[in-house]
């Protein structure tokens, strides 16, 4: 077999620098220049090119397929279908839903139905074109409310409610409130947008086996499906990670590689595929849209007595995590804020529109949205500071999520609070006259001053930091000692994804602050290593840097032991620094590399986080391992006669218990703050009857370096007392309360309710349709919750 | 994150009769829709369904899913029972 030319040559070592430096990413520079090897760019000899054939309808029985005409075409070299899928037939993270190949029912547009495998990728199209498929075409099911109808046709065999969480905390029937809001928020589908669409490589090994080189989030997890679908041990089956270019999610689950590897393994020649920008939307999963009922009731002093909350998530077609994110969700309902009654009610459910899944925030972005906007309701329905009122109902440490777990460790809300507030508000200059680029709408030209109108806001969010539910979540790292021509080296080894959140850069700081060996290597992830777990949930650096410390801290102890018994009488209090293991008092008691000679140490752990535990009936227990925080105000600027926005800045606060690699939090705050920004006011996957009208950078708008403000950040470093480190997943928290923030501040410009994200021009000037009014369906209301608007009169 | 992994998973291919009174398509409908109906089923291929669930509501609902093959005339129905190893992975 040919051999591929992947990105298995062992990467230079790392820029030097240890725990808590600034550290330059090996792959920044390339990826700007471009010279950075993604998967897309692999090749191997005598190379097949995949496509894939996608339904183009929502919702259709199939009849019949036709590959013959696809077949005889010169340069093709195999078309399959479900009949050629030798395993299990179906995948998914969480519930194994979804076709390999369609068979007898297609359920959203864009799900996969035949592969070509040509010798050139023109080719392959042609011929995917060729396959006829005789679809009968249903109406299709897009309305996550009818969804839930008794009445509504079953998407699935069991019907299409995925999950409901249900929490009941405190005693919600004698609460008794002074001032009652109520509210209804709408999420439209946000796309994860990364670099990088879906590619890999398939290599068969002649041995009936296959290496894949891919970009993914979990290289286990991926390996598993696959050798279910392909009836292949799980041995024969090995993952490389290749060049990733952004993950946010939306490589958690399967896309292309069941299929490159069935097209390579049919054909015996590697097979690439490639997805472009449009089919890469049709290819993975996206953020859930919400629509969410909330009531929260008050004391008039400003304590939140309960909060009733109806959270309804489309998942669309298939499961993928949906169950995970409904009850994130739930979880994180009510907010950071002491809220002593709350019945919580949070669905996900089937329906014919794109499958959705992770995304950066799973389910604590809807949430916040929603629980944000009702904090400031609260506080105007009371005539209150809306910063006041999160203040007075803030966490503290012991304080209790509504499923009755209680918080742990730093909970700085008020703090992260008054950082924001306190820091200094941008100049505010009349906006008559400004330079054009200052202004809404930029050098559109469209506004000289007038109509425009500044607006602050506030929000806080919050979420869990890694698996939670019961989940044995552990990280796997190899750790290898021994001496070179240029000294001592370390070599880490471990499956974890570097999708371009810097992890590669904290493993060898890791390395370098616990071992005292400034030459380190990151070999490539790949799964000849044990699982790391998924690069999501705010989780790697914690696990995945965790598995290293504890491996470092394993060949020590190895290195130490070979000391004392190599050198009689060595004092008891040694380290190793600089290549060298030193005493307390920084003298030099021998070198690695005499110590180690010829010879290597070689360790392996696994490192878990504290155990949590599944929901009971009542939505209780201790389900979560920790939270991080982070709080944000924006400063806005909106023109209140065309409806459009310019964010003037976002100032915020967040707790990361400890900056690895202060350069790389930074980048983390000011990317999940443009993500929050681009949900606030412009990314939404646009459908219609199932169908996507804006697959593609042109139409689905993204926040581009013009967009984006000025960000004023303060880094906490609190510590938390279970983490190494102290550290706290970082990647996640900006996203979650930079979105209301910015809508907050919209409303204060603009006096408009702002109830939906992406806030649209005719919300803002105060034309948009509003939602049509529908009665109830069958089975969609929860009997305890409330349909009717209720505002106590003061006592 | 996780979902309980379930104890037992029974697996069900209906072996249809083209002389029976329904249809073959028929007979593998009605044997999907009794698993529909326990809340459990997952497809599994075009002529397979499984029930995945606590290994008490699995041994439930099997016979009732048997039954409604046999009654829409289905010669047979193959059975492949298992408990699996390991929890399923989730994210």
């Amino acid at each position: 077999m040919s051999e591929a030319q992947t990105t298995r040559e062992a990467p230079p070592a790392s820029t030097p620098g240890h725990v808590g430096e600034s550290v330059v990413r090996p792959d920044g520079i390339p990826k700007v220049t471009g010279e950075f090897i993604y998967s897309s760019d692999l090749w191997a000899e005598g190379m097949l090119w995949g496509a894939t054939l996608r339904s183009p309808h929502p919702r259709a029985n199939i009849w019949s397929i036709d590959t013959s005409t696809a077949e005889s075409m010169p340069g093709v070299h195999a078309v399959l279908t479900h009949e050629d899928v030798p395993g299990r037939k179906m995948y998914g993270l969480e519930v194994p839903d979804q076709p390999v190949l369609a068979w007898e029912d297609v359920r959203y547009q864009g799900e996969a139905v035949a592969l070509v495998a040509a010798d050139h990728p023109e080719t392959a199209r042609r011929a995917v074109e060729k396959i006829a498929v005789d679809y009968d075409v249903l109406e299709p099911l897009t309305d996550s409310e009818e969804a839930m109808s008794e009445c509504a046709p079953k998407i699935h065999p069991s019907g299409n409610l995925l999950r409901h969480v249900r929490i009941r905390h405190g005693d919600i029937e004698t609460a008794k409130a002074d001032v009652v809001v109520e509210g209804e928020y709408e999420i439209g589908m946000q796309d994860q947008a990364f670099l990088g669409p879906e590619s890999g490589l398939a290599v068969p090994d002649g041995r009936g086996g296959v290496d894949l080189y891919i970009s993914t989030q979990w290289l286990h997890v991926d390996r598993d499906q696959l050798a279910a679908s392909l009836d292949l041990t799980p041995e024969q089956v090995r993952l490389t990670l290749s060049g990733v270019g952004g993950a946010f999610g939306a490589r958690e689950d399967l896309s292309m590689q069941v299929h490159a590897c069935l097209l390579a393994l049919h054909t015996g020649r590697p097979v690439k595929m490639i997805y472009g920008r449009e089919e890469s939307f049709f290819g993975h999963v996206h953020r859930h849209p919400a629509k969410m009922r909330y009531e929260h009731g008050a004391t008039k002093e400003g304590e939140l007595v309960y909060v009733k909350a109806r959270l309804v998530l489309d998942g669309g077609a298939y499961a993928s995590s949906s169950t995970a994110v409904c009850s994130n969700a739930a979880c994180f309902a009510c907010g950071p804020y002491e809220v002593p009654n709350a019945l919580i009610d949070s669905y996900v459910v089937y329906t014919n529109n794109p499958p959705c899944g992770a995304m950066r925030g799973f389910g604590a972005v809807q949430a916040c949205f929603a629980y944000e906007s009702q904090m400031d309701k609260v506080a105007d329905a009371l005539g209150m500071d809306p910063v006041e009122l999160r203040t007075k109902n803030a966490f503290e440490t012991g304080s209790e999520i509504p499923t009755g777990q209680k918080v742990t460790g730093p909970v700085p809300v008020a703090e992260l609070l008054e950082r924001v507030t306190d820091m200094p508000m941008p100049e505010e200059e009349s906006p008559m006259g400004r330079d054009l680029r200052e202004l809404p709408g930029g050098v559109s030209n469209v506004t000289h001053g007038e109509g425009v109108k500044r607006g602050v806001g506030y929000a806080v969010g919050f979420k869990n930091i890694a698996y939670s539910e019961g989940f044995d979540d552990y990280s796997t790292a190899r750790v290898r000692l021994s001496i070179s021509a240029e000294g001592p080296l370390v070599e880490v080894h471990t499956a974890a994804a570097e999708v371009g959140q810097g992890l590669v850069t904290v493993q060898a700081q890791i390395a370098r602050t616990e071992l005292g060996v400034e030459q380190v290597v990151v070999l490539p992830a790949d799964t000849s290593v044990g699982s790391s777990g998924s690069s999501s949930a705010s989780r790697q650096t914690w696990m995945t840097g965790g598995a290293v410390k504890a491996v470092c801290e394993a060949v020590r102890q190895s290195v130490l032991g070979k000391v004392r018994e190599d050198i009689e009488d060595t004092p008891g209090d040694l380290r190793l620094e600089g290549g060298n293991v030193v005493s307390r008092d920084g003298g030099i008691l021998i070198g690695l590399d005499e110590l180690l000679g010829d010879e290597s140490i070689e360790e392996t752990r696994e490192f878990r986080h504290k155990e949590t535990e599944p929901l009971d009936a009542d939505g209780q227990g201790d389900a979560h391992v920790t939270f991080a925080f982070a709080a944000h105000r924006a400063v806005v600027e909106a023109d209140t006669e065309l409806g459009l926005v310019r964010v003037v800045e976002i100032a915020t606060a967040q707790d990361v218990g400890k900056a690895l690699n202060p350069q790389a939090v930074e980048g983390q705050i000011e990317g999940g703050i443009a993500q929050g920004l681009g949900l606030a006011l412009m990314e939404e996957i646009q459908t219609e009857e199932g169908k996507v009208h804006n697959a593609s950078f042109t139409d689905y708008l993204i926040p581009t370096i013009l967009d984006m403000p000025p960000v004023k950040a303060e880094v906490l470093e609190l510590g938390d007392p279970d983490s190494p480190y102290g550290l706290k997943g970082v990647g996640e928290p900006p996203t979650i309360s930079s979105t209301p923030a910015i809508v907050s501040a919209l409303r204060d410009a603009t006096e408009q309710e702002l109830s939906r994200v992406p806030v649209s021009p005719d919300q803002i000037v105060g034309i948009a349709k509003k939602p049509p009014e529908r009665p109830p369906q069958p089975g969609s209301r929860s009997p305890e919750y409330p349909t009717t608007t209720t505002i106590q009169p003061e006592e | 994150m996780p979902v309980p992994p379930a104890e037992l998973t029974a697996e069900f291919a209906m072996e249809t009769s083209p002389e029976g009174e329904k249809s073959p398509r028929e007979q593998i409908e009605a044997g999907r829709e009794a698993a529909g109906a326990s809340g459990l089923a997952q497809e599994t291929g075009p002529e397979s369904t499984a029930l995945a669930g606590s290994r008490a509501e699995v041994l439930e609902a099997l016979p009732q899913v048997i039954e409604a093959a046999l009654d829409a005339g289905a010669r047979g129905v193959k059975v492949r029972i298992e408990v699996p190893t390991e929890a399923r992975q989730q994210t």
